[in-house]
């Protein structure tokens, strides 16, 4: 029996209202004016699928695949603009922890407010309030009665989650944000899911997390630009998927001076991103080093270069501005490479540009966002599938010794 | 109408949400504040007292229509409040509860008639307050105060059938945001609040005025239910007003649900 059927669903946002601002002005203008064609972007194009009761699905797909949207569809927060969804059973969606949480309010005010919010009746919260605080670990259960907006992040999320996980519907929807909390916590909540996902319960689970992915769930759907790239048995998708994004040529290449990037005093001829991959792994993570390659044409004679490259997180944070000294360059092709090594940055995308400047202080060119690339989590012998916090993941050694053997 | 019983049963379906979430705006309305509640009162006696002073002392007027200044004017702004923070309440509920609205799906109607509960606690501390003023003034509480409940009823079905139209169109055009305001600071004015129906002229325009402004017959007719003798010159135009409340309130209901699906879209 499908449990969820989603019949060819289109979302469909009109990029005119995203950049001008919505106004009553603009609103009343766009009566009058001709209808300019509208530039329409797809968050979901005619996207089909359907699963069965008791399946676990995992959906993966790049930032901006539509992922987000699927969801807020299936949980009925937004209307697809075409299509149908067919859901048989009690949805509960968590798309974040603590929804509705109000700071002024007690923790035990909370947990019934949270939990009316995510569809549980007051007789059901009661029935369940001693192993909710008991869930959430005896921090919570010694400050039932103060304010949340008193509580520390670990302990906000920890009681967000532990009311979500109690939650008793036929088909949970869950973004990857849930995976929260410190290490201990996370273990507990992957059990939870667990132990969720070994009955009957039909669950659907956004992530990033191919490794969590991969041991939680059955099936896989593969969002790619809004479209389903493929959808089936968890192994076989995510082998493709990783395959894929691997294959996704970080290069960059001009023949010619006239069509390189840049302007007409530097121009792009080459670049290329090369990450060291491990042995029998086909995909980049965590652990591999990687090296930049580039060459530009620099049409000025003894001028005094240097070369400043930045990494930004997808969310636009700058994780790293690196540089060299300036040294004399003539007309002529200018190579330059630089290595960054393993074990340091976290999984995530990430977007790389590229400055050349002139006497450390006037940039010549610009080539933002030149590349974007993708690093995949890799853990080895852990129970724990959480996201890594962090925007870096450094290796450092920590020594621990026993001391002495009194107490 | 088919549409109506069935939000009306989603509604009480989801009658313990829409509970707990006016528990929520009540419980954190006067939290961290030194005089609580008494807030609830301060507001409206202000009001009166500065118009006592004005009619009082500048204008030198001793009743209104022949009745204490402080009932007239009292009792208007009582129903005035009632009205002016339903409206506003109403009006913001959805974009004050975007991260709910973002993230979870119940009837979005839901937190709109949830958020009325804290005018209506406010309503009922200064009705307490008007009591206390007629035993002092008038020495008596008329029986007529029963039927207050129904007053009530056709002011919220005003307010939070104006609020819904002023929500639907306000999420997606802010603009309506700004009028709110003013018609909070002019409609004051322009409702009998600090006079009466009777202190004024009435003529023909009086009635199609009644209809367009409902709170000037919600308003009068509330009076008659708090101030023991006062006597309409006619029910024509409460009749009006009574008409124009219910019509605003089933045209709201439609509004906002039309438009709620989208509401995400534009948070």
């Amino acid at each position: 029996m499908n449990i969820v059927e989603v019949n060819n669903i289109t979302k469909k946002y009109n990029l005119n209202q995203m950049t001008e601002p919505v106004s009553l002005r603009n609103g009343v203008k766009s009566l009058f004016k001709k209808k300019e064609k509208a530039k329409d972007y797809y968050a979901l194009n005619d996207v089909s699928f359907s699963i069965q009761k008791g399946d676990k699905l995992g959906i993966i797909g790049n930032n901006g695949a539509g992922k987000s949207t699927l969801l807020k569809i299936l949980s009925r927060i937004t209307n697809p603009t075409a299509g149908n969804i067919q859901v048989k059973g009690k949805v509960a969606s968590l798309l974040e922890v603590g929804t509705g949480f109000h700071p002024e309010l007690s923790g035990r005010d909370n947990i019934y407010l949270n939990g009316a919010i995510l569809g549980m009746s007051k007789r059901e919260i009661t029935a369940q309030f001693d192993e909710i605080v008991e869930f959430a670990g005896p921090q919570i259960a010694n400050f039932l009665d103060t304010p949340v907006k008193r509580y520390s992040s670990g302990m906000y999320v920890r009681l967000g989650f532990a009311i979500s996980a109690h939650l008793n519907p036929e088909i949970l929807i869950v973004d990857e944000v849930l995976a929260v909390g410190d290490a201990d916590f996370q273990k507990k909540s992957l059990g939870k899911m667990k132990e969720v996902a070994a009955n009957d319960k039909t669950i659907l689970f956004v992530s990033h997390n191919l490794t969590a992915v991969s041991n939680l769930c059955n099936k896989t759907l593969h969002l790619e630009r809004g479209k389903v790239k493929q959808m089936g048995e968890t192994a076989q998708v995510l082998k493709n998927y990783m395959s894929e994004v691997q294959s996704k040529k970080m290069l960059y290449t001009s023949d010619t001076f006239a069509a390189g990037l840049g302007n007409e005093l530097i121009r792009l001829k080459y670049a290329e991103i090369i990450p060291q991959l491990a042995p029998g792994l086909d995909y980049w993570t965590v652990n591999d080093a990687f090296r930049l390659k580039f060459e530009f044409w620099n049409t000025l004679n003894d001028v005094e270069l240097n070369v400043s490259i930045h990494l930004y997180a997808i969310t636009g944070e700058c994780i790293f501005n690196i540089g060299n000294k300036a040294q004399k360059f003539n007309e002529g092709i200018v190579s330059t490479q630089v290595e960054i090594p393993g074990n340091f940055l976290n999984d995530g995308s990430y977007f790389l540009s590229i400055m050349v400047v002139k006497n450390s202080s006037i940039v010549l060119v610009n080539f933002d966002e030149l590349f974007e690339f993708e690093i995949a989590d890799y853990r080895e012998d852990t129970t724990w599938y959480g996201k890594w916090p962090g925007y870096v993941r450094p290796n450092f050694p920590i020594l621990m010794k026993q001391e002495t053997s009194e107490l | 109408m088919n549409l109506y019983s069935k939000l009306f049963s989603e509604i009480v379906k989801e009658r313990e949400l829409l509970y707990i979430l006016a528990k929520r705006d009540i419980s954190i309305r006067y939290k961290q504040t030194y005089l609580g509640i008494i807030w609830a009162i301060i507001r409206p006696v202000l009001t009166m007292l500065v118009f006592l002073f004005a009619f009082k002392n500048v204008a030198k007027i001793s009743d209104i229509s022949g009745f204490p200044i402080q009932l007239i004017i009292f009792s208007g702004v009582l129903f005035w409040n009632l009205f002016a923070n339903t409206f506003q309440a109403v009006s913001n509920s959805i974009l004050a509860n975007h991260n709910l609205v973002s993230k979870v799906y119940f009837p979005r109607l839901i937190i709109a008639f949830s958020s009325i509960a804290v005018s209506l606690f406010d309503f009922l501390i200064g009705l307490v307050v008007y009591f206390g003023l007629s035993i002092s003034l008038i020495h008596t509480i008329p029986a007529t105060i029963l039927l207050i409940p129904v007053a009530v009823l056709l002011i919220l079905l005003f307010s939070i059938g104006l609020g819904l139209i002023f929500c639907s169109f306000s999420i997606k055009y802010r603009d309506f945001l700004q009028m709110i305001p003013l018609i909070v600071q002019y409609g004051f004015f322009v409702s009998p609040i600090v006079y009466t129906a009777n202190s004024l002229q009435i003529s023909s325009w009086f009635n199609v005025y009644a209809f367009i402004n409902p709170l000037v017959g919600l308003v009068e007719y509330a009076r008659t239910l708090l101030i023991p003798g006062y006597v309409l010159s006619s029910w024509d135009f409460v009749l009006l007003s009574i008409s124009c409340s219910l019509l605003i309130f089933f045209t709201g209901i439609f509004i906002f649900t039309k438009k709620e699906s989208s509401f995400v879209d534009y948070l």
